[in-house]
């Protein structure tokens, strides 16, 4: 068809992003040609200007004390605001309203305002969500995988999340996909991912416990593993709680002796971190080291941490992440004792304590056979093999880490699906009016686990309706709830009585509606005109691409229900697409992949009629026998 | 649910039951792994990695069709939800006669409810006392959950064996004991859940 169908995965972290592949048999990280790095530090900077750089070149601009050529030290980096901005873990903002963040992230970054749905950082006269951070990083990845497979375009992807992740952030890691001009084809949960890559090598078998503890979140899954079946059979997690903590524990304990506003100024704060960062990957090896920090003009801190120390720093983290592994297999209704094998995933298992803390867990030693920093990658590369058809004997089933429900009379939170029911599934639930003349029935839903709503996070509201004129009662709703593949929830409503399908408007709690996107996009567009065209090409060819697929599809599969004359108006307007689709003019893609719309609507329906009576004839025969 | 042609997933009928769903008989005694093994090979089939380049209303069939699948799985493989789902195909329902604790069981409800509102507010050796007998009390409910389990099984058996001789005629009969079996199990189960809470909150104290 011309058209690359490839699908990459890619582990978008909160501490470092990876690209990879399947190449044959085996999944490989894609590096960076020019330095051979396969990991992308998830930082971004903004210049005042608007420019971006990702990765180390971000780094390079963190606001830090250093050492300068006049043998004095300055405070140097983009500090925030004005002067252009920093920032890392971007993923621990993915969802959050703006009244969601922690005062000490506001010490940290400068936010737009702080009542919005959505959190916003502050750079000059600008405001970019996490999300459209995120873009920058994936962007940043599709650049190099494309400089290392000369002649490949990624278009499609596949993009792991904690599987803690509430709905809102998953949403949020799809809008940023979106926003780089990615088709993402899946959302795929970290450890399972993980499991993916052990299984394909046979590595870990039977009921397999994956314990992903990253920089940002934790996240722990039972799964049951057998004859190519990866079924979760419990998830439990944190999508704040990671190696950022451990490392800000460290940076309070050695800033101690300093004033809270002088240990929060930006460049102190992130040296200080630095060292930290240092400190720890130097304690996993060796059982001493010591941090040292010149602030100007004449103060100088030296500490020295001992590994018994950070572990002592380490532990309520460590503890917290243990209480998860034992709801999570209390769920499962497992007992450690019954696992068959512990998977380690994540930069902060190669700490000793956590490695030593989950053997003493599961009683037996875990595994980490495949690197812990490439495993979820080269997991997602596989399912994205799962999802082009070329690897065909493996089947997923995951889980709704979280409870979704409705509040009902008295703020109580109605649960309509259980956490860690297997996906994608669905519920659906009839509505009705309590008054005379409702114009509208308004629901409200939840994710979570308590049993009030006010306890529970806002996932979205709408509204059932216009209603005209009806009694009290009569108006009877089917509000079908259905959570997919990745975990995000779709709604759609049905009059019972008329039959006729409601719209439903959803209003995200917390989040981008569809029209904030596209104007992230056109803002986006207006960097620059070669960025512009170049962004609404892939756009463009991205529609052409599903079309066609699609069009293939059907005329293979049902061609005889498709006219001689049809067929070849049809078969002449798809092969004009697809030259146009080899193409620059993106207008002419787009006017063809409308007009191949058109002509393809009749035997569409046709189809599904066909489709239609041919299962109720099955059903038939079957009724018979 | 699928197309034995070309493999697409068909749409659903509306009133599919959950045995026509995975292609097993409609019998009560089922064998998990042969009812697991039918979920997998179906789900193989049907579920959505395989149809992430269709068109979208193929995508939404299969979509469709794996929730619908994965349901009806969850609903037969525990033995009380599917004797529940038995209840419901047959026209029948639990709620209406189990609105009154069964009599038999009446006493052991109120024990446990008294029993754990002392645990509540005692201390010291008290708790410690109280928590033992709470603690074999919990043993005692378990075993009799192991007895009811046992029952349910052999009423399942003996649907099986009319349904196949086609007799039906104690039906009835069969109808009020699963309804009995059922409702026992579900006071059996709040008692056990209610302990399990008491006993945490105690630990957590």
């Amino acid at each position: 068809m011309g058209i690359s169908a490839k699908i990459y995965g890619i582990d978008l972290g909160t501490t470092n992003s990876l690209i990879a592949v399947m190449d044959g048999e085996t999944a490989r990280v894609l590096a960076d040609p020019k330095t051979g790095a396969t990991i992308l530090p998830s930082v971004v900077a903004i210049a005042p200007s608007g420019e971006v750089y990702v990765g180390d070149e971000a780094i390079e601009v963190e606001p830090r004390l250093a050492l300068k050529n006049d043998g004095v030290i300055h405070a140097t980096g983009f500090s925030g605001g004005d002067l252009g901005a920093v920032i890392r873990s971007v993923k621990r903002y993915m969802g959050l309203g703006s009244t969601e963040i922690a005062p000490e992230d506001q010490a940290r970054y400068t936010f737009a305002d702080l009542t919005g749905p959505v959190a916003r950082f502050q750079v000059g006269k600008r405001a970019y969500t996490p999300s459209q951070i995120s873009a920058e990083i994936l962007r940043a990845l599709k650049a190099r995988a494309e400089a290392a497979m000369p002649g490949e375009r990624v278009e499609r992807v596949v993009i792991t999340v904690p599987a803690y992740f509430n709905d809102g952030q998953r949403q949020a890691t799809k809008d940023a996909g979106r926003l780089a001009g990615l088709e993402v084809v899946r959302l795929v949960n970290e450890p399972t991912a993980a499991s993916l890559a052990y299984g394909l090598q046979k590595l870990a078998e039977g009921r397999v416990a994956v314990y992903d503890f990253g920089g940002g979140t934790f996240d722990i899954s039972i799964l049951n593993v057998k004859g190519g079946v990866f079924e979760v059979l419990a998830t439990n997690g944190d999508t704040h709680l990671g190696g950022d903590d451990i490392d800000a524990a460290i940076v309070n304990w050695f800033l101690a002796e300093l004033p809270e506003s002088i240990r929060n100024e930006r460049h102190i704060w992130n040296s200080a971190r630095r060292l930290a960062e240092d400190a720890k990957q130097k304690l996993s090896s060796s059982d001493q080291t010591e941090l040292i920090l010149e602030i100007p003009p004449d103060l100088s801190l030296r500490e020295k941490l001992t590994r018994a120390h950070l572990e002592a720093l380490a532990k309520p983290f460590i503890d917290r992440t243990l209480e998860r592994c034992r709801l999570a297999l209390k769920d499962a209704n497992l007992d450690a004792s019954k696992i068959d094998a512990v998977v380690l995933v994540g930069g902060s298992t190669r700490m000793p304590m956590v490695r030593r803390e989950v053997a003493k867990m599961f009683g037996r030693e875990p595994l980490s056979s495949i690197n812990p920093d490439e495993v979820v990658a080269l997991g997602a590369a596989v399912q994205a093999s799962v999802l082009m058809g070329t690897q065909r004997d493996m089947l997923l089933l995951d889980v709704v880490p979280l409870s979704l429900g409705i509040e009902t009379v008295g703020g109580v939170m109605e649960r309509i699906i259980h956490r860690n029911t297997t996906i994608p599934t669905s519920v659906t639930e009839m509505f009705t009016t309590a008054v005379d003349n409702q114009t509208h029935v308004d629901v409200h839903v939840l994710q979570g686990e308590r049993e009030m709503a006010k306890d529970s996070r806002s996932l979205a509201r709408f509204k059932l309706g216009p209603l005209e004129g009806q009694p009290a009662g009569y108006p009877k709703i089917a509000v079908t709830f259905l959570i997919d593949a990745n975990g995000i929830l779709n709604v759609t409503a049905r009059d019972e009585r008329t039959g006729r399908e409601h719209s439903v408007d959803i209003k995200p709690s917390y989040g981008l509606t569809d029209d904030e996107i596209e104007k992230m996009l056109e803002e986006a567009m207006d960097l620059g005109e070669q960025d512009l065209e170049e962004r609404l090409l892939i756009v463009a060819r991205n529609d052409a691409h599903q079309i066609l697929a699609a069009l293939h599809k059907q005329l293979s599969e049902w061609g005889h229900l498709v006219e001689a004359d049809e067929r070849a108006a049809v078969e002449r307007l798809a092969g004009r697409l697809e030259e146009a689709e080899k193409g620059t003019d993106r207008e002419q893609i787009a006017k063809l992949v409308e007009d191949l719309n058109t002509a393809t609507t009749p035997f569409a329906e046709r189809i599904m009629d066909a489709a239609i009576k041919q299962a109720l004839e099955k059903k038939s025969v079957e009724e018979l026998a | 649910m699928i197309c034995d042609q070309c493999g697409s997933p068909l749409p659903v009928p509306a009133d599919l039951d959950c045995f026509s769903a995975l292609g097993v008989p409609r019998r009560l005694t089922i064998d998990p792994s042969a009812l697991e093994a039918a979920y997998h090979e179906l789900g193989r089939k049907i579920h959505p990695d395989r149809f992430a380049s269709s068109a979208t209303n193929v995508r939404a069939l299969s979509l469709s069709g794996t929730a619908l699948l994965t349901r009806s799985y969850r609903t037969l493989r525990d033995p009380i939800s599917r004797g529940l789902y038995w209840l419901e195909l047959i026209g029948e329902k639990l709620a209406e006669n189990n609105k009154n604790v069964p009599p038999e069981l009446a006493e052991t409800v109120f024990e446990v409810q008294e029993q754990l509102s002392d645990l509540r507010d005692a201390s010291g050796d008290a708790a410690l006392e109280l928590r033992s007998e709470v603690t074999k009390r919990r043993a005692e409910l378990s075993a009799t959950m192991e007895d009811l389990g046992a029952q349910l099984s052999r009423n399942f058996s003996r649907w099986d064996a009319s349904t196949t001789s086609n007799g039906g005629n104690d039906n009835q009969a069969l109808v009020v004991e699963l309804k009995t079996i059922l409702s026992k199990i579900a006071y059996i189960r709040t008692l056990l859940r209610d302990i399990e809470r008491g006993l945490e909150t105690l630990r957590a104290a």
